[in-house]
């Protein structure tokens, strides 16, 4: 790999030098005129800083500055024709007769006429052929979320987010076009600018079955300009075996040359609160309960009731201990960010610093981060531009466990029964069953994370010709993951062993390498020929190092540092993989009208098997821009029209070991202190590439000259050769053999509406609307795949369902006479049995969308932002938990509990209560109410997790110009905003966006202990020097 | 100028193809593993086999096996939020209950590195590793492989005989289940190999030895009610001096373990660590408190006349009795304990009293009676004196994998534990064989 560097170094260096060389053969040219201009919109009269103007038929070009102005010295006579353009607008040409000049631009209203960063280039949109959603920074900014893919919620079509939990900067869930994959990733692709970064949580410390952190968060998302997601085949098959999840391309803020430096700053206070809490049975309730199913377990097993001791003679003096309220806090957040930009003649410059402090709703979590940004380019000379993009960041998190580990701050709160104190009678904690008290927690837990990350990209671009580009980019990704655990002797988990720590240190390092050499001209009469065409090479190293230290054993709770521990131990381990690849593409446009294009990527892997380590990727698309042909125009009804289609292959090669196709033993298989091996895994030389084939047809159009565009697209997924961990019969010493099988399919339609309802010089009004329906399906799997909830496996792989499929039995009623559970007796055999157990829903939306309204009036704007998605179960594992009928000794009840059958003839969903297991197999029988066959894995705790929510409202003033021009501020603007203040849902728990077993993609959809999405109040301001 | 242009971008382009000559770029080697055909090729990969043998080992036994033993019977009862326990503790056990598939993978994990060394170790030529050092190693091997398809027979039945190790998967294909009898031939003839290979000192119990082969099979022969070889195999081992009941009865579960009361346990060290005190132990000591003596067996164990000294084996009071057979919460090294000297008296004095040798058969199970400072039984008849032994058993391994399989083996879980359908006798097979091999039935009644 060394030698790789090398020699790119080296060859790099060539090509500076070369270049260098050439440049310093410009000479000074003469002065022959001097030109002063303006360029404003021509509506509002507002100055576009930024707009370029270039003189025709030179190179000569200049950017306008922050109030729109430019000024030329030039060798050109008067008169001479000005070409001016600028993002969004109608370029225009002007005649200069003389200084000084104003040049007014139309704002050009549909999105065609956007410029779109695709896959290693830029490209207008209406040449596009694939399917490419841009979002503006500015629809993400101000979120009191900790990363910009949380932002993303609800706001591009085909992209579907979900928060795992409400603790800040913890892990979220984001697909592009559902779900590809079963073992290997399902995350896509994100570069940001040029970086390929990695999305791997770092967080080692375990604390339940949650992904702990959105390593996405450690990137501000006030620096970010632009976001492109690229889902089609024809945009991401460029990107080869990293392409088939979809690829988020982000784009950070840049200095404009010649402009004059801007500072901005930004800043928010925000207050979050619980939408609701958990809510418990009372004590004289819970002794109830329990005394009934004693009651009831005589009766079942033919033993007289009044000869049974109750477990509680007096429940109604039972008193009751509130853990709930304790839990809970009102969360303060606070950002701030400052940034300046700007430019000269040769260099523009972006500085960007921010802060930002999160708590949780339940305490102790908290969340902060400092980030820093330096964006800078030089144009060393007109042809040779060099630059760099560096991202530094600190966030530190203080981690609480939750969902399956009953330690955790809620479990520990949730479950203990009502009765029982929460301090001992000599003050010390209470603890009972398997949990900790929640107050020991809130106050002991101490578990630091600090991830320092650097994402940092230096490029070189030089300009042969004007239509000839190579650019070299060195890129890299380099996260540090500190941890420090104590657990004191105050909790569970250290008192046994006189207090324990453990310090992770983890490191994952991208580095990518990448050459592009980019040919892209138009020609023939009146330009109708237009090529854009580029080749190119990266090469890929994925590094992985962790270093693991414990103690137990200490003198005192003051004494942390594992040096100090009584016993100690340490591990480290490291993983390695490359990829290279070699890539093409090319597109060409005939008047504007007709674009067809395509692309090949080849790539090799080091992950793969020996035999089959290179994988090709072509794709192909075309589009046609009827909306240019007369016929359509004399229709008079389309402003713009165009249709486009593709197909093509991407690869996925994510989410598996460095070495998975490689026959190995472990070593580490010790025992009595000496040195041990053991085979595990098995070779598998024809281990290859998940491919995903997509075919997608779009169309683009806007109506009523444009205030109304429409983008509408189908899309169909395949992926087959899934990289698939099939089991295999554990008498072969192993459980599973990772090889290609398997198939995967996700079809969909995506609309996208943007609309301009109304719009005049004082009031604007815009609606923006998305919805993406997909559809999932396992079209082919070895066998069925079973897991998650700690070994109930109530998720299912199932060949023909969805991912994500829930497998439980399915209870028919509580019959009204005996008040037991009648489940679905599925191969009626007239027994309950595992072979009774069926797919009873999904974990997967139908469709997800939002919906948002801006209105902005003179110098006010209101915005309010919904987001939908319906079809999706949740499975309540709280309520699994706390409805047991009084199998479980140590666990309180929540109030759905009390509508358990007790009288013949009620109708209700929840059985009799019994602790009986006589006959397991009956249904309708007393054993399966609880325990039994069925073990409550019962549809009684699936529920329809669909909502609706306001997820922001936000109401904004701009303090007037005019008043503000004394205080030298140019630009002010105060803005109060709530988020997730309504939300509408059929579930029963606190919050329906939740997913808790997410540490496992194959696993979504769960509620079991987690924090819930908090509403939040926010107060903020923008401020512009 | 337009000419250099030319010339650059091929140059250029020439440069970038190197990369592509570079085939070697692409192989990654791990720092932590080995590759397979490695694996065994000399004396120190050799032993490192065996080592990860008796890891294997280890793995079943630290927790998964010895609660399948306890939970299901009438010691041990479920207390914790697991549902998994639960299913044990109410014998209605579905086919993918974790503990069950867990140490049903981990004794074929077992099997296959038994295999691995028993295939591979006759082939390696180095000078380093001698004959005797080789046949040590094999007749680990060996008696691991017995160990494992012995604990698979008694929990699942006859099961499929994996006698190579896998390298291929379609090495698997047409191999049938077994009946329990032919599973216990090859536990027989796995152990017959194994004597002879085996050294025999006076203090190693962590590691096979003859001692240890001998003594499983006195328990194998007993499960296969072959009296006679029973109690001669188990004489032979209570006869060897390096094995004594301890006394005080808490001396062999109390650190630095390794008393000369274990025949075979497995040791666990700061670096190896075995947290099954974990499950015992309540939350307000670090524990999950899952596993908890029963009700009847804390009144056994605390009546003098039954459980003597025995009562050492819990602690706490009220509704948190506990059980300590695993204490070490500090430092989580307590060993499994496989085989104690205590079993082969009480499987010689079954034995004899099969044999109608009572006052044989009394002295052996008066010998650890009174070990635990409980005085001689008084049963008389032969029925007497066998239910005498079962309930000895209960008492002597309260918290050990005994009580279950002792009550399936003599035909009396029915009577005592009323699980009257012998069909949940057995463990289910792992759904996932189920699912992914065509070769395995699943027992009768899942």
């Amino acid at each position: 790999m060394k030698q790789f560097y090398k020699r790119s170094v080296y060859l790099l260096f060539c090509v500076f030098f070369t270049l260098t060389a050439f440049a310093q053969t410009n000479t000074a040219p003469t002065i022959q005129s001097k030109l002063d201009g303006i360029v404003l919109d021509s509506l509002t009269k507002q100055p576009l800083p930024g707009a370029v103007v270039k003189i025709k038929g030179t190179t000569h070009s200049v950017s306008a500055d922050a109030d729109g102005k430019f000024n030329f010295v030039t060798g050109q006579r008067f008169p001479y024709i000005l070409i001016v353009s600028y993002i969004g607008y109608v370029q225009r040409e002007v005649i200069a007769t003389g200084s000084p000049i104003t040049i007014v631009l139309k704002e050009n209203v549909g999105q065609l006429n956007d410029v779109v960063i695709t896959g290693y280039s830029t490209q207008q949109r209406k040449f596009i052929a694939g399917s490419i959603t841009s979002v503006s920074g500015n629809a993400i900014k101000d979120q009191p979320v900790t990363g910009f893919n949380q932002a993303l919620q609800g706001k591009a079509a085909g992209v579907q987010v979900l928060s795992n939990s409400g603790v800040p900067g913890g892990g979220i869930t984001l697909r592009v076009r559902g779900s590809n994959s079963i073992n290997a990733s399902v995350d896509p692709l994100y570069i940001i600018d040029g970086v390929f970064v990695s999305n791997a949580d770092p967080v080692q410390t375990s604390l339940g079955n949650q992904e702990q952190s959105n390593p996405l968060s450690d990137l501000d998302p006030a620096d970010i300009e632009s976001i492109q997601i690229l889902k089609d085949a024809n945009a991401t098959a460029i990107y080869g075996s990293l392409g088939a999840n979809g690829v988020i391309i982000v784009t950070t803020k840049r200095g404009k040359r010649n402009t004059q430096a801007k500072i901005n700053f930004n800043t928010y206070q925000g207050w979050s609160t619980a939408i609701k809490k958990f809510k418990v049975v009372d004590g004289p309730q819970t002794q109830e309960l329990v005394n009934e199913s004693k009651i009831n377990t005589a009766k079942d097993g033919g033993i007289d009731p009044s000869t049974i001791v109750l477990p509680f003679a007096n429940p109604a003096s039972a008193p009751t201990y509130d853990r709930i309220s304790s839990l809970f806090e009102t969360a303060p957040s606070r950002n701030y960010e400052v940034s300046t930009q700007g430019g000269g003649e040769t260099s523009t410059y972006y500085i960007g610093f921010g802060y930002l402090n999160q708590e949780s709703i339940v305490k102790p979590s908290t969340y902060d981060r400092y980030t820093g940004r330096l964006n800078y380019d030089n144009y060393l000379t007109s042809k040779l531009k060099v630059g760099t993009s560096i991202n530094f960041s600190r966030s530190f998190r203080n981690l609480s466990g939750s969902d399956n580990n009953p330690q955790g701050v809620i479990n520990s709160a949730l479950f203990p029964r009502s009765y029982l104190p929460i301090y001992n009678a000599d003050g010390t904690y209470a603890r009972y069953g398997s949990f900790d008290n929640q107050d020991a927690l809130i106050a002991n837990l101490n578990n630091k994370a600090v991830e320092w990350r650097t994402i940092g990209n230096f490029f070189g671009e030089y300009s042969f010709l004007p239509e000839l580009k190579l650019r070299t980019s060195w890129s890299v990704d380099n996260g540090s993951n500190y941890e420090n655990d104590y657990t004191n002797t105050l909790l569970a988990a250290g008192i046994a062993t006189n207090g324990s720590a453990a310090s992770y240190e983890n490191k994952n390092t991208v580095l990518t390498n990448e050459q592009v050499l980019t040919y892209i001209k138009s020609f023939g009469r009146n330009k109708k020929h237009n090529i854009n065409a580029l080749i190119g090479n990266t090469i890929n190293t994925v590094l992985s190092q962790n270093t693991t230290a414990t103690g137990t054993g200490f003198a005192t709770n003051s004494l942390t540092a594992i040096s100090v521990a009584a016993t100690k131990s340490g591990s480290s381990s490291q993983s390695q993989s490359k990829l290279l690849s070699y890539f093409a593409k090319a597109s060409y446009t005939y008047n504007d009208k007709y674009t067809i294009d395509g692309s090949l990527r080849a790539d090799g892997s080091s992950k793969f098997g020996v035999n089959k380590r290179w994988g090709y990727f072509p794709s192909g698309g075309v589009a046609w821009r009827a909306g240019e042909e007369d016929f359509i125009k004399k229709l008079d009804i389309f402003s713009d029209l165009k249709f486009r289609g593709s197909i093509g292959l991407s690869g996925n090669q994510n989410g598996i070991g460095a070495y998975a196709a490689q026959g190995l033993w472990t070593s580490g298989a010790n025992y009595l202190d000496q040195p041990g091996t053991a085979p595990s895994q098995l070779a598998n030389p024809n281990l290859t590439w998940e491919t995903t084939r997509q075919v997608d047809f779009g169309t683009e159009f806007g109506i009523l000259k444009g205030r109304l565009d429409f983008t509408v697209d189908y899309y169909n997924k395949y992926t087959y050769n899934l990289l698939l961990n099939v089991p295999v019969p554990y008498r072969s010493g192993f459980a599973s053999y990772l090889e290609n099988y398997g198939s995967v399919t996700n079809k969909g339609v995506e609309v996208t509406i943007h609309s301009i309802n109304i719009r005049s010089n004082a009031f604007q009004w815009t609606t923006d609307f998305n919805i993406s329906f997909n559809k999932n399906r396992i079209d082919k799997l070895a066998s069925d795949i079973t897991l998650g909830a700690s070994g109930r496996n109530i998720s299912i792989l199932r060949q023909g369902y969805p991912i994500n499929s829930f497998y439980l039995y399915k209870q028919l009623s509580v019959d009204p006479q005996t008040g037991n559970a009648v489940y679905q007796d599925v191969n009626n055999d007239g027994k309950i049995t595992a072979a009774d157990r069926q797919i009873v829903g999904n974990a997967m939306s139908n469709y997800t969308g939002g919906f948002t309204n801006t209105i902005t009036y003179k110098g006010f704007d209101l915005g309010a932002f919904f987001y939908f998605q319906h079809g999706n179960k949740i499975m309540n594992m709280n309520d699994f938990f706390m409805i047991h009928g009084g199998t479980q000794a140590n666990i309180g009840f929540v109030p759905r509990q009390l509508d358990r059958w007790t009288t013949p003839g009620q109708i209700t969903d929840i059985p009799r209560l019994t602790t009986y297991s006589g006959n397991p197999t009956q249904n309708d029988g007393a054993a399966n109410n609880y325990g039994g066959n069925v073990a409550s894995l019962s549809s009684r705790y699936l529920e329809d997790g669909s909502f609706i929510r306001l997820k922001t409202l936000s109401l904004g003033y701009n303090i007037p110009t005019k008043t503000l021009n004394g205080i030298g501020i140019s630009k002010l603007r105060l803005y109060v905003q709530a988020t997730n203040l309504l939300t509408f849902t059929k579930y029963k728990g606190l919050d329906p966006e939740i997913s808790s077993q997410s540490n496992n993609q194959n696993t979504a959809g769960y509620d079991w202990a987690t924090v819930p999405q908090p509403k939040t109040i926010q107060v903020g301001a923008s401020v512009t020097f | 100028m337009k000419r250099h242009h030319i010339i650059k971008t091929i140059l250029i382009f020439q440069a970038l193809l190197i990369f592509a000559s570079c085939k070697k770029a692409l192989t990654e080697i791990p720092n932590n593993a080995i590759p397979t055909q490695d694996a065994i090729v000399d004396a120190s990969t050799a032993r490192a086999a065996i080592i990860g043998t008796y890891d294997a080992v280890q793995n079943y036994y630290a927790s998964n096996y010895p609660t399948l033993g306890t939970i299901t019977a009438d010691n041990v009862i479920f207390n914790g939020t697991l549902s998994q326990y639960l299913q044990l503790d109410q014998n209605a056990i579905p086919p993918d209950n974790v503990i069950t598939v867990a140490a049903y993978q981990g004794i074929y994990k077992a099997i296959n590195s038994a295999n691995s060394v028993i295939a591979y170790v006759p082939q390696v030529s180095d000078p380093l590793l001698t004959a005797t050092e080789k046949n040590k190693i094999l007749g680990e091997a060996y008696f691991i492989r017995a160990l494992g398809y012995f604990d698979l027979g008694r929990g699942w039945g006859g099961v499929q005989l994996q006698l190579k190790p896998t390298t291929d998967l379609s090495a698997l294909k047409g191999i049938k289940r077994s009946t329990l009898d032919q599973t216990y031939d090859q536990v027989l003839a796995d152990l017959t190999k194994a004597e002879p290979l085996l050294p025999e000192d006076a203090t190693t119990r962590n590691r096979a030895q003859q001692s240890t082969v001998r003594a499983l099979r006195a328990r194998l022969d007993l499960y296969r009610s072959q009296w006679a070889d029973a109690e001669n195999y188990a004489t032979q081992v209570i006869n060897n001096t390096k094995y004594t009941l301890v006394k005080p009865y808490k001396a062999f579960f109390t650190a630095p373990f390794l008393s000369t009361e274990s025949v075979f346990e497995l040791t666990f060290t700061a670096n190896d660590k075995n947290s099954f005190w974990n499950l015992w132990y309540p939350s307000s000591l670090g524990g999950q408190f899952t596993l908890k003596p029963s009700d009847a067996i804390v009144a056994k164990l605390n009546n003098p006349a039954i459980g003597g000294t025995r009562n050492t084996l819990i602690a706490g009071s009220g509704t948190s009795v506990y059980g300590v057979l695993y204490n070490t919460s500090a430092t989580s090294t307590d060993p499994s304990y496989v085989i104690r000297i205590a079993e082969l008296y009480l499987i010689r004095a079954e034995a004899r009293a099969q044999q109608g040798n009572l006052s044989g058969a009394l002295a052996d199970l008066n010998a650890v009676r009174n070990r635990a400072g409980v005085a001689n039984s008084a049963a008389a008849t032969q029925a007497d004196v066998l239910q005498a032994i079962e309930d000895e058993n209960s008492v002597e391994f309260a918290f050990e994998p005994h009580r279950w399989f002792d009550l399936v083996r003599t035909g009396r879980a029915g009577t005592v534990l009323g699980l009257t359908n012998q069909n949940y006798w057995l463990f289910p097979i792992p759904l996932s064989d189920i699912l992914s091999d065509p070769d395995v039935t699943q027992n009768a009644g899942y």
